[in-house]
């Protein structure tokens, strides 16, 4: 009889850190959800790339747009989302096998210097419309007027099939 | 009294206390600092955005920002819409734009420190300095880029060490686009994988030394070539095929060297290399090269060579995967005598997920078959099995423990041995 009070209260226990861990779940979710878009300055010749041709641009292997504009890879510095996205999907590496890879790029004299590392996104969005040839990776709520977005597989930030979440 | 001076004390040691407490955080501390400000720099930025799209959409209502360049994406935004964006970027402090600066010159480097024990007659067994390289970078213009590569060897010479400096690589090369650039200069040769994948950066390998065919020093592959080579991509679609064609003086009175100084004979080698790094297929690269020249030396007959070579490699590391091939041509002129020399080398690494993925055991098999009578290469027969794992120390530097079993020629003994190495970028 005197049993019962006990397990209902550790009933209730377990159902609200049961809840508190989903909330915190969806939380996570939410914050990790939003798509990560491939922008590039205004002049860039492009408006949709397949997955592999963004690989093939970050990784140095695609170096012009055409012969009188070279790509410009901007890429966000350790830590931020984006960085996480692009190195899982796009280069599918660590962060040492991507400080190794462009070690090797530039020591193989394929690449004269290595993706500029930019700290914020508003640093990304206003390098991106500045610098021509330029091509990023922004969380597509930060995206601003004066860059392009560019399709990816046909696809938008938001739409399904979407590759760079 | 005493309670006031017990007080004071109390505070003191409190006093300390904060101020251990404000000594600097250990390194994993400052990472989760430089996360959170990071995270908070973006929280800020998004607030910024957020309250000028209220202050740009306060007379009419207006679509959110990420619909609005949107459509600017799909279709080109309409002059007027041009310059209000024009308008809103003249708001801002625009950053600093990089002004390109040339020549931009970057420098790294490589080096290493061995130790090696075998029981070969003849040997001793010690350590050794192995290499010390620079490598470097420079664009001179957007499409113009300077190339370098020394190093410096210890050698004992005389009963007294000097180090040997030597020019690598040194190529200046101007890029139309991605289908076509040129250089000038000298290079490794582009008949073989591994000469041109990990030129002198012994960290960049998996094991401690490189395959006997290609070994610096060695003859069976001419690991450098001085003169011009046209290089770029062949619109392909997803085949991802490369070329490179190359003419240039080609071995020297010593087979083993370039010549740097100039040609020893009027007639010029050339090499030509086509591979594949097919996009579908990420890590893959498949090709094949040629090789040919003049071979002429006070030791040997006047002779024509022709090289070819195929490489089929897997550059992810889970699992990594290199294999090459070589035939060495050999047709003396004066009697048209023919001679094929063949080499093969086949790697297999494994990076393991454990252990914050720092250990990668490998093995190799060698294997290099040279004629008898051939006139250069007689005596570079070799049958060889590596084992070994690599050790990630940090990001830039890693140790490398290696097994060897070793034989060269048919009435020669098998010999082992045990090589350590430590290689480090810098």
């Amino acid at each position: 009889m005197s049993a019962s009070p006990i397990r209902r209260a550790a009933g209730f226990l377990a159902a609200v850190c049961l809840a508190l861990v989903a909330l915190q779940s969806l939380d996570a979710q939410g914050q990790h959800d939003s798509s990560v878009a491939v922008v590039v300055h205004p002049d860039v010749p492009v408006t949709n790339l397949t997955l592999q041709e963004v690989r093939s641009v970050f990784l140095g292997d695609r170096q012009y747009w055409n012969s009188k504009l070279p790509v410009v890879l901007l890429i966000r510095a350790p830590v931020a989302h984006e960085r996480d996205v692009v190195l899982r999907v796009i280069y599918e590496m660590s962060e040492v096998q991507f400080k190794r890879y462009w070690i090797a790029k530039i020591f193989r004299a394929e690449s004269a210097t290595p993706p500029k590392i930019v700290y914020s996104n508003d640093i990304t969005n206003e390098l991106t419309a500045a610098i021509p040839g330029a091509i990023a990776f922004l969380d597509s709520q930060d995206v601003r007027p004066g860059i392009k977005v560019v399709r990816v597989d046909g696809h938008l930030p938001g739409e399904p099939g979407y590759p760079l979440k | 009294m005493r309670k006031l001076l017990l007080a004071v004390l109390w505070i003191a040691f409190l006093g300390g206390g904060t101020a251990l407490g404000q000594t600097p955080s250990p390194p994993a501390g400052q990472a989760e600092l430089v996360t959170a400000l990071l995270e908070r720099i973006d929280r800020l930025e998004r607030r910024v955005n957020d309250l000028e799209n209220k202050l740009a959409c306060a007379p009419e209502p207006c679509a959110t920002n990420a619909k609005l360049v949107t459509a600017s994406a799909v279709d080109p935004p309409a002059p007027a819409a041009k310059n209000a964006t024009m308008q809103e970027h003249q708001d801002h402090p625009m950053p600093a734009v990089e002004q390109s600066t040339y020549p931009s010159m970057q420098i790294r480097g490589f080096g290493d420190v061995d130790f090696f024990a075998t029981d070969q007659k003849g040997t001793t067994s010690g350590f050794d300095l192995g290499q010390f390289v620079l490598h470097i970078a420079s664009p001179l213009s957007k499409k113009v880029t300077y190339f370098g590569e020394v190093s410096f060897t210890a050698q004992n010479v005389a009963q007294s060490t000097v180090y040997a400096l030597q020019v690598e690589r040194t190529l200046i090369r101007y890029d139309y686009d991605d289908f076509f650039k040129i250089s000038f200069g000298k290079y490794h040769t582009p008949v073989n994988y591994w000469n041109t994948e990990f030129h002198h950066g012994l960290w960049l390998q998996t094991t401690i030394a490189r395959p006997e065919m290609v070994k610096f020093g060695g003859t069976f592959i001419p690991v450098h070539f001085v003169g011009l080579l046209g290089e770029g991509e062949i619109p392909s679609g997803g085949v991802g095929l490369n070329y490179q064609v190359g003419m240039g003086n080609g071995r020297g009175e010593n087979i083993a060297t370039a010549g740097d100084a100039g040609d020893i004979n009027n007639n010029r080698a050339w090499v030509v290399n086509l591979f594949s790094r097919p996009q579908h297929i990420y890590g893959l690269q498949m090709g094949g090269s040629f090789y040919g020249d003049e071979i002429t030396t006070p030791t040997a007959p006047r002779m024509k060579e022709l090289i070819s070579a195929v490489h089929f490699v897997w550059t992810r590391e889970t699992p990594e995967f290199l294999s090459e091939f070589a035939n060495v041509h050999h047709r003396v002129l004066d009697t048209g005598q023919v001679f094929n020399s063949l080499a093969y080398y086949i790697q297999v690494a494994y990076r393991l997920p454990w252990l914050e993925k720092k250990w990668k055991p490998y093995y190799r098999f060698e294997y290099i078959h040279a004629p008898k009578g051939e006139p250069v290469l007689h005596g570079t027969n070799l049958v060889e099995s590596t084992a070994g794992v690599r050790y990630d120390i940090t990001e830039f530097a890693a140790f490398k423990t290696e097994y060897r079993s070793t034989k060269r020629a048919t009435n020669e003994p098998r010999f082992n041995g045990v090589f350590l190495q430590t290689c480090f970028t810098f």
